[in-house]
């Protein structure tokens, strides 16, 4: 008992101590970036692998939208969020950060054509290294049913 | 500016900031949908300025609660600031002496100076940003440009070399902005209009409206710092 007290305010001042005292250290340097890539299959063993990045930008952005997205821009927000809990995921490898992912996925598949198919993502980072645009895959997630259930591939 | 107007423009803009935040995440998710509905109706009730010191109390909870449920922020920098603005604007109306109460509200205007001058320093001193290449780096391949024709800025240097020496002057010569009223209006009316470029780039909305609604703290520390100078 006395020591969940402990524990939970120990977590409490994890979390409120860089919001009370924050650093403001804002594009101190640019890191290798996250993407997000998926690919679904009808089978559980995931033979077929075609990866496609989840909810890729947009060509082009009108100044009108750009406007717009002052006030509404929920699914903008929601995947810098998800870029957030793929770099947590490479700093210290999380379930949370994982079915957070997880949940946005399956989410956007389901009601489509892809219901009750399996699916899986991998994390690609991108950076600059000796003048040349570089790709690594860095993580690659277990397979779940795009029902939401949990699947031992 | 007194320290009650200040605070009533403070929770007003706060309250908006977070309306627009609650409501995005209601229609974007299922879960704790609850919990961002009863956040929207608090943030109404911080606009219309009613029982604001329990409604900030009840929103400053609900921020602790995201903090765990998201491991951290949702949203980075502008939901520490968010976090960071409620903090004190529940403080400063729950500290019993006035005194106190502007020293809360002051580390607010404080921590909004830190907040440009800051990250100012740590581009200066990076290589990186002196040269363009840090801005060319965010345009070729971070994740913030809000659509692909924006990435052909990457290959614009002098451009970038630009934009990059125009933010970090700006951040760095913020502070000396405090020193005469008309000079803080210029800094912030740069700083709103910096904010919205990010936000009209890099899809950063949620930064322009949090730091807005930390300006009056800082027009109102001016007023009070000129005020004890003066005597």
């Amino acid at each position: 008992m006395g020591l969940s007290v402990l524990n939970w305010i120990a977590e409490t001042g994890r979390l409120l101590l860089p919001v009370l005292v924050p650093s403001w250290r804002f594009f101190d340097e640019i890191a290798p970036s996250p993407r997000i890539e998926y690919c679904v299959s009808s089978s559980a063993t995931l033979s077929d692998e075609t990866w496609q990045e989840f909810w890729p930008r947009p060509v082009y952005v009108s100044v009108l939208k750009m406007l717009r997205r002052m006030i509404w821009n929920p699914r903008w927000n929601e995947n810098l969020y998800l870029m957030s809990c793929a770099e947590r995921l490479m700093s210290h490898s999380t379930r949370h950060s994982v079915d957070e992912i997880f949940d946005r996925l399956i989410a956007d598949l389901l009601g489509g054509k892809y219901e009750q198919s399996y699916v899986q993502f991998r994390l690609v980072f991108l950076y600059w290294y000796e003048g040349k645009l570089h790709r690594q895959v860095t993580y690659l997630s277990d397979v779940r049913r795009v029902s939401g259930d949990s699947c031992d591939a | 500016m007194t320290l009650d107007l200040a605070v009533r423009m403070t929770e007003f803009l706060l309250g908006f900031a977070l309306l627009l935040q609650s409501v995005e995440y209601v229609y974007s998710q299922r879960r704790l949908r609850w919990v961002f509905l009863l956040r929207s109706l608090l943030s109404v009730v911080l606009i219309s300025g009613y029982a604001s010191e329990w409604t900030t109390l009840l929103l400053w909870g609900i921020g602790v609660f995201q903090l765990y449920r998201f491991q951290g922020p949702y949203n980075g920098g502008s939901d520490r600031m968010g976090m960071l603005v409620l903090s004190m604007l529940a403080l400063t109306y729950w500290l019993p002496e006035k005194r106190w109460q502007e020293l809360a509200f002051g580390y607010l205007g404080l921590q909004l100076i830190l907040s440009y001058f800051i990250s100012g320093w740590v581009k200066v001193v990076n290589p990186e940003w002196r040269t363009g290449a840090a801005l060319r780096n965010v345009f070729e391949f971070s994740a913030y440009p809000v659509s692909e024709s924006l990435r052909g800025w990457a290959g614009r240097p002098s451009l970038l070399l630009f934009m990059s020496w125009s933010v970090i002057l700006f951040e760095l010569v913020f502070p000396f902005s405090f020193l005469h009223p008309i000079s803080l209006t210029i800094g912030l009316a740069v700083a709103a209009t910096f904010h919205f470029a990010n936000a009209c780039l890099f899809g950063l909305n949620r930064f322009f409206w949090i730091w807005l609604s930390a300006y009056p703290s800082l027009i109102w520390l001016q007023d009070r710092v000129l005020e004890g100078i003066g005597g």
